[in-house]
């Protein structure tokens, strides 16, 4: 496979597990930041697990799970019914608590970054290979997730709390419970993803988990579409990979295009390129096209 | 005890420049339901443009003033629309459209200031505008005209703003077609006009703030709106969004909490536990210390 | 049909050899995998700069092998996902590279680097960095440890009364190890250093860590932090009344144009460590630096502008040296001898001085204490190792 496209795949497979892993609790309308956090906390263990105590790359990679998990969990009992603002200030309060921790561990190679970590099989191409498996199985199980939730009753209700949290109280959502749950799953999945998206440089840097990644995921839901999962799987690949073919020229401008890209959908559609209208008469098309095709 | 009242100086400075941004970003929250979180990123801009213009004109600090209050009102009146049309229901705060509408512009002033002002290096205030020199030291203690000023205007504008929007009749006007636009047209508050003046007026305020800054910090970076736009956010919450009152105490407090981190236990750490602590607060009472003003 | 079989057979391994033995291209192109956008940009512009002023001296005296060079920017926008994409672009079919810039970006894409065997010059770098990948990169610096603690003893010299000294210091990559190899140097001298005051790296004031710097008496102070905030924490030493300007001295990679530009008259008298040395005169430097004034409003070259100008004239020798012609059948083994010319070159002529590689670590690279004076350095001492 050419190493080019092995680079965008994994990375865009990255960007769309962590734009699910915001997107999941957005649906009860948290920003629920503390993602990038828990991406650098299960990154940074798994590969000192890897590199320190030579524990098999799969074990490390469910502790990253795990580790997210757990730290979803904890923290989702303070924040699982919090008002919005709560939820993002603990998002900012773990990425800066995270990244001091992180600078001040030499066991983890401090402000120097972890450097060198091995190929999960051996051989660079089998490592590579099997990444993209990985993170193209992790991406079809927890879409396949989100997909069930998103037409499950537990998906209606995280819609009625994110138009009225209150009605949706009222008709009995247990609020609080749904919001843990959320957080929990995104956690987890941003746990996994940390520890995958140093496997893929094979090395780990504090600058790898920054702000900017909470910018690029936030961007792929709004302009892709918050209310709907595929909006982040159709506009990752575009987001990350239109402007790899700018010329040089214009590649300078890049941010800007983002910004003024952002501030365009949210203006002409606020709801971002893939409405739940949309992908519902789509559903229905294909639904539709598949009973003819049965009945003929 | 030098040492301590020097640090509560320091933190006061420091304090006077979240105050600053707070009651900025607090009015625009009060006058339009915005969730301005690059708020910081615009005033910085007009620090260049303030820049630019001192530059220009051999240091003329009238005009230098006049060109960053009028960025600023231009800016605001341009992302006065687009804010609007955003809001999915008016008379309510939708943090989420705002917030990442301005994180858009916030986004494109960053990289404009990077790419074309000064080949992207920081730019500093001349003396006249930015001196360094103490009105005041003692040992340890030293205060600079930039942060009484900072201090002093900081203070008097949440007092102003206050009086303006809860004491007079434009104020009223202005929160009303905030909170209820057709309520405040049924009662004869032309909208347009209003909510022009509701937005020119936070714009004179960043423009205010621009220059205060230029004064306290002598330059400015095309970063440095990022680097505090979290913490503005912060303290607007753990005050409570749109309480001015609120927003003075809980920036000086934040500023003083910072400088003892900084100057007693840790500088890398002052982030941190600065956070943790707005997060406990935030945990404990959600709507914010004071309460929303929403 | 065997006979049309035959005709078909021949033809295809015809094709096949005259693919075998493309032609080498026209020009010799070196991407240069660079910040060129977002918040180190205008670091990235004067690297950028030197790399092709390189390319232009040497095309105009007739290119390499009588082939242009010519230096093609990458921007990798201080971004990991996107350094990490276009080395693995370069990697197919580039000779050698220049970069990449910053550390986080040399993390994610130099592993790209050395799996596929291509030379990339990381000449922004420390040698802790670089030494994880050679030898398909070369260290511009030599060991940390050896370089400085030897540099600020000799600047501690120069002050007997000199008693302790306190540091600032960012927690940025390499920057915490330059101070740990300061503390050797001072202690090495029997002074006393302080505990340092940690500098946070969005810091937007500065009086708190200055406050208590001064509140432990030192006699001077050493900066290791970025520019910026090292110019704002003299401008704030001098507010609450330091006065020994040469008592203060600045780590070489606080020597950047960001420095100059928000410190001003305020760093006139701090001393400052480097291995450029921009008052040596020779026709090369004195042409770089008036070029350089007239791209750039009159300022004056920064410290790391040479560094990729002669990485572009250390290729230049490589493959003069080693014969490489660039063909892309000869691709694999041209690099490696690329790689290995640069690991030990020897009397490489520098734009500023010439130096000696062993084994990717320069030997004999000279270091120099300035004192700063209305932006330009003056040489108050040179150290030898």
């Amino acid at each position: 496979m050419p190493l080019p496209l092995y680079y965008f795949l994994a990375i865009t497979a990255v960007n769309v597990l962590m734009a699910w892993a915001l997107y999941l609790p957005y649906r009860v309308g948290h920003l629920h930041f503390i993602t990038v956090a828990n991406m650098a906390i299960s990154g940074y263990t798994a590969a000192w697990l890897v590199m320190s105590l030579h524990v098999p790359f799969g074990w490390a990679l469910l502790a990253g799970f795990a580790l997210g998990g757990i730290v979803g969990y904890v923290v989702s009992l303070f924040i699982g019914d919090a008002p919005t603002f709560a939820v993002v200030i603990v998002g900012f309060t773990f990425i800066y608590i995270t990244r001091t921790v992180i600078e001040n561990l030499k066991a983890v190679g401090g402000t120097m970054g972890m450097f060198g970590l091995p190929n999960i099989a051996g051989d660079p191409a089998a490592h590579r290979w099997i990444i993209l498996a990985i993170l193209y199985g992790l991406l079809i199980l927890v879409g396949f997730l989100i997909h069930r939730f998103d037409h499950s009753q537990l998906g209606r209700a995280a819609s009625a709390v994110f138009v009225d949290k209150d009605l949706a109280a009222s008709l009995g959502v247990d609020i609080r419970r749904l919001g843990m749950r959320l957080q929990t799953l995104s956690c987890t999945i941003a746990g996994g993803c940390g520890v995958l998206y140093g496997f893929i440089y094979k090395s780990f840097h504090l600058d790898f988990f920054t702000f900017a990644l909470v910018g690029i995921a936030m961007t792929i839901i709004f302009v892709g579409g918050y209310a709907t999962m595929w909006g982040s799987l159709i506009l990752a690949p575009i987001l990350y990979g239109v402007p790899l073919l700018f010329p040089p020229a214009i590649q300078s401008w890049r941010i800007v295009i983002y910004g003024a890209l952002l501030i365009l959908v949210l203006v002409l559609k606020p709801e971002g390129f893939f409405t739940r209208r949309f992908v519902y008469s789509l559903e229905s098309f294909l639904s539709g096209t598949r009973k003819k095709r049965n009945t003929l | 005890m030098q040492v301590f009242i020097a640090q509560v100086i320091n933190g006061l400075s420091l304090g006077s420049i979240y105050v600053l941004l707070v009651t900025g970003f607090n009015l625009l929250l009060l006058v339009a339901m915005i969730i301005h979180f690059s708020y910081p990123q615009v005033v910085v801009f007009s620090m260049y443009i303030v820049w630019v213009v001192l530059r220009a004109t051999g240091n003329n600090l009238v005009l230098g003033i006049l060109a960053g209050v009028v960025s600023s009102v231009a800016i605001n009146l341009i992302s006065a629309p687009l804010f609007q049309r955003v809001m999915k229901k008016r008379g309510e705060v939708d943090i989420n459209s705002t917030m990442v509408l301005s994180m858009g512009i916030g986004m494109i002033i960053t990289d404009v200031l990077s790419h074309t002002f000064n080949q992207g290096l920081p730019i500093a205030f001349p003396d006249s505008l930015a001196s360094d020199a103490p009105i005041l030291r003692l040992g340890l203690i030293s205060v600079l005209t930039g942060q009484v000023w900072s201090l002093a205007v900081g203070i008097a504008a949440v007092s102003a703003f206050f009086l303006l929007l809860y004491r007079t009749r434009p104020g009223r006007a202005f929160r009303a077609i905030a909170e209820d636009p057709n309520g405040a047209r049924l009662v004869g508050i032309p909208l347009l006009r209003t909510g022009l003046y509701s937005y020119a007026l936070s714009g004179v305020l960043g423009g205010v703030i621009a220059v205060l800054l230029a004064m306290l910090l002598g330059s400015a970076s095309p970063g440095l709106g990022e680097q505090v736009a979290h913490k503005v956010l912060a303290v607007s919450i753990i005050a409570g969004l749109g309480n001015l009152a609120g927003g003075l105490v809980v920036g000086l407090f934040l500023g003083i909490l910072e400088a003892i981190v900084q100057g007693y236990v840790s500088g890398t750490w002052s982030d941190a536990i600065a956070f943790v602590i707005m997060l406990v607060v935030i945990l404990a009472r959600p709507k914010g210390l004071f309460g929303s003003k929403l | 049909m065997k006979k049309a079989l035959g005709v078909v057979f021949a033809a295809a391994l015809l094709l096949a050899l005259v693919g075998c033995q493309q032609p080498a291209p026209k020009e010799w192109t070196i991407p240069f995998l660079n910040s060129l956008t977002g918040q180190i940009a205008s670091i990235g512009e004067y690297l950028e700069w030197g790399a092709e002023r390189a390319a232009k001296e040497i095309n105009d005296a007739g290119g390499i092998k009588g082939k242009p060079v010519k230096v093609v920017g990458v921007d990798t926008a201080l971004d990991p996902q996107k350094g990490s994409v276009e080395m693995a672009r370069l990697v197919k079919d580039t000779l050698v590279a220049l970069g990449p810039v910053p550390e986080p970006v040399i993390m994610a894409a130099m592993p790209i680097a050395v799996e596929n065997g291509m030379p990339s010059i990381t000449a922004s770098t420390s040698l802790e960095y670089a030494q994880k990948y050679f030898p398909w990169t070369v260290s511009w610096l030599p060991s940390t440890e050896e370089r400085l603690a030897p540099l600020v003893a000799a600047w501690a010299k120069q002050f007997p009364e000199m008693k302790q000294v306190v540091q600032f210091v960012e927690p940025y990559g390499p920057w915490p190890g330059m101070a740990d190899a300061h503390v050797k140097g001072f202690e090495g001298m029997g002074l006393k250093v302080l505990d340092k005051v940690e500098v946070p790296t969005n810091a937007v004031t500065f009086g708190p860590l200055v406050v208590k710097a001064l509140n432990e008496k030192p006699d001077g102070v050493v900066f290791a932090c970025n520019p910026t905030a090292t110019a704002k924490l003299i401008k704030e030493l001098k507010s609450r009344g330091w006065k020994k300007m040469d008592h203060l001295l600045i780590f070489s990679s606080g020597d950047a144009p960001d420095l100059y530009a928000t410190g001003g008259k305020d760093i006139n008298g701090v001393e400052i460590y480097n291995y450029i040395n921009p008052n040596v005169d020779n026709p090369r430097w004195n042409a770089f630096k008036d070029a350089y004034a007239a791209a750039h409003n009159g300022n004056q070259p920064p410290s790391l502008s040479t560094n990729y100008y002669d990485a572009v004239y250390m290729i230049k020798e490589a493959i003069e040296k080693t014969g490489v012609t660039g063909s892309p059948s000869k691709l694999k083994a041209e690099r490696k001898l690329i790689a290995d010319y640069m690991q030990n070159v020897k009397g490489f002529h520098g734009i500023m001085f010439d130096w000696d590689m062993k084994d990717g670590i320069p030997t004999n690279k000279p270091n120099f204490i300035f004192k700063i004076q209305d932006a330009k350095k003056i040489l108050v001492q040179e150290v030898k190792g």
